[in-house]
């Protein structure tokens, strides 16, 4: 499954992109080759200033040489020309070649662009590959923090008095596990965290949680049933407090929208456990059959 | 609200350090202990989450987007619920910065009253990035094989959305 979703993100984005290439191709978005007939008019005490007339808009231009012009773009400069000038390399500046040029008009070759969607999303592709990096080196730190934590938690004694308080609830969704095994401690506080709307103490504890489960998966190049559950069950997270960066966003308004939240993500909860029970037992039935 | 979530986590760090020192607990030593596991978990997770983030910006980038809504639409006006909302669902399993991008935009066009931000803002606290999830708590223990972990996953998510909208037109109606 997650293999044809994640094919089918890469395929479906590369040939979205490449139909709309094709769509610009026709319509010549970009006026490739097209000689751009402009009115202009001079800048007050400025020998190779202009004011170009743009379908409508005004830019600034200054003259490089006698072929060279250089288009000054800003973010409300039509989208067309950003684009050609970020393809160029340069976001803010579009260099045109100069054909003719009388009193009030300018003869214009602007660069060509071509496949600008696809090189689009090339460039987005490449920028995030660096930012998972990014993203995977920052965990280090929060990572050791509550890892940290944790081991102090666990040493203390804390966890167990956790634990117990959750007990029940964790040996149902979790029936395989001996019952005194210490990944019950690291479940109960990822939960907890996960309750408070702490996001980035959910992670570790959710991880340092996979790792146990791991070591009591037999295969350990596939899912067990139990890590499945737990994921499930952190993809829909229980929450009494939405996640700070909701209140980050929302303000105050965040308020009256607790009780919706709480209601929703129960269900989603609720979800989650029912299709993971419902996998796990499907699967178990199907091996039952297979060993017979 | 927000005073709450940021006494949250300096009461925890208190509570957890003073505890283990009454138990006469080592609190450094078995700090610096369970702390040196994140940079070796940190740097597993990197190809999972390479993998997971480069197909989503590619999705992302190429506007594909926009068309699903497009497509999708007259099944919100069918069913009398502000298409708007359908970006958040769909965008929200896949990245974490993209949906508070969408939630973002929301709020810019139509204002943190309408119903349209509240059903979006809900969808966004009731559920996870589920991709993200399950590349970073996979990619901690090496599995590549996920089995049915994405279904359960996404079927939840999408009862989250959908009781997101149901609760919010009936809750703020």
């Amino acid at each position: 499954m997650l293999n044809k979703i994640w094919a089918g993100l890469i395929i479906i984005g590369l040939l979205f992109a490449v139909g709309q290439d094709i769509q610009d191709e026709i319509s010549n978005t970009y006026k490739n080759g097209v000689i751009h007939q402009i009115p202009y008019s001079n800048i007050e005490n400025s020998s190779n200033q202009l004011s170009l007339t743009f379908n409508n808009a005004t830019l600034i231009a200054t003259i490089k040489s006698d072929q060279k012009i250089h288009i000054h773009l800003d973010t409300d400069s039509p989208a067309y020309l950003q684009n050609i000038a970020d393809a160029n390399g340069n976001k803010n500046r579009l260099i045109g070649h100069i054909n003719s040029k009388n009193n009030t008009q300018l003869n214009l070759l602007l660069p060509e662009l071509h496949w600008n969607k696809l090189r689009k999303v090339t460039q987005a592709a490449f920028d995030m590959a660096k930012f998972a990096v990014k993203l995977a080196i920052g965990l280090i730190g929060i990572m050791a923090l509550w890892l940290g934590l944790m081991q102090i938690a666990e040493k203390s004694g804390l966890i167990k008095h956790v634990v117990k308080i959750v007990q029940p609830l964790l040996f149902w969704l979790f029936p395989k596990i001996p019952k005194d095994h210490p990944v019950f401690g690291s479940i109960s506080m990822n939960m907890a965290a996960n309750i408070l709307g702490l996001g980035n103490a959910a992670t570790p504890l959710g991880i340092k949680a996979m790792q146990q489960l791991q070591s009591l998966n037999t295969n350990k190049d596939k899912a067990s049933d139990e890590m499945c559950m737990f994921l499930a069950l952190n993809t829909s997270s229980v929450q009494l407090l939405p996640p700070v960066t909701l209140i980050a966003l929302m303000g105050t308004q965040v308020s009256e929208l607790i009780v919706p939240i709480i209601l929703a993500t129960s269900c989603s909860t609720i979800t989650a456990i029912l299709v993971a029970k419902l996998y796990s037992r499907h699967n178990a039935r199907q091996d039952k059959t297979c060993s017979n | 609200m927000q005073q709450l979530s940021s006494l949250i986590i300096p009461l925890l760090i208190l509570f957890i350090v003073s505890y283990g020192l009454i138990k006469h607990i080592a609190v450094y030593e078995e700090f610096v202990d369970g702390a040196k596991e994140g940079f070796n978990i940190a740097v597993n997770i990197i190809p999972y989450l390479v993998a997971m983030l480069f197909a989503i910006a590619i999705f992302r980038a190429s506007g594909a987007l926009d068309f699903i809504l497009i497509l999708f639409s007259p099944l919100a006006d069918f069913l009398h619920f502000p298409a708007e909302v359908i970006s958040m669902g769909i965008i929200r399993p896949l990245t974490g910065s993209g949906s508070v991008g969408v939630l973002a935009e929301l709020i810019n066009t139509h204002g943190e009253d309408s119903i349209i931000v509240k059903i979006a803002a809900v969808m966004f606290g009731s559920t996870e990035t589920t991709l993200y999830v399950l590349a970073v708590y996979f990619g901690a223990v090496k599995i590549k094989n996920t089995s049915y972990a994405v279904q359960a996953g996404l079927m939840a998510d999408f009862a989250g959305f959908v009781a997101a909208i149901a609760v919010c037109l009936w809750y703020f109606s």
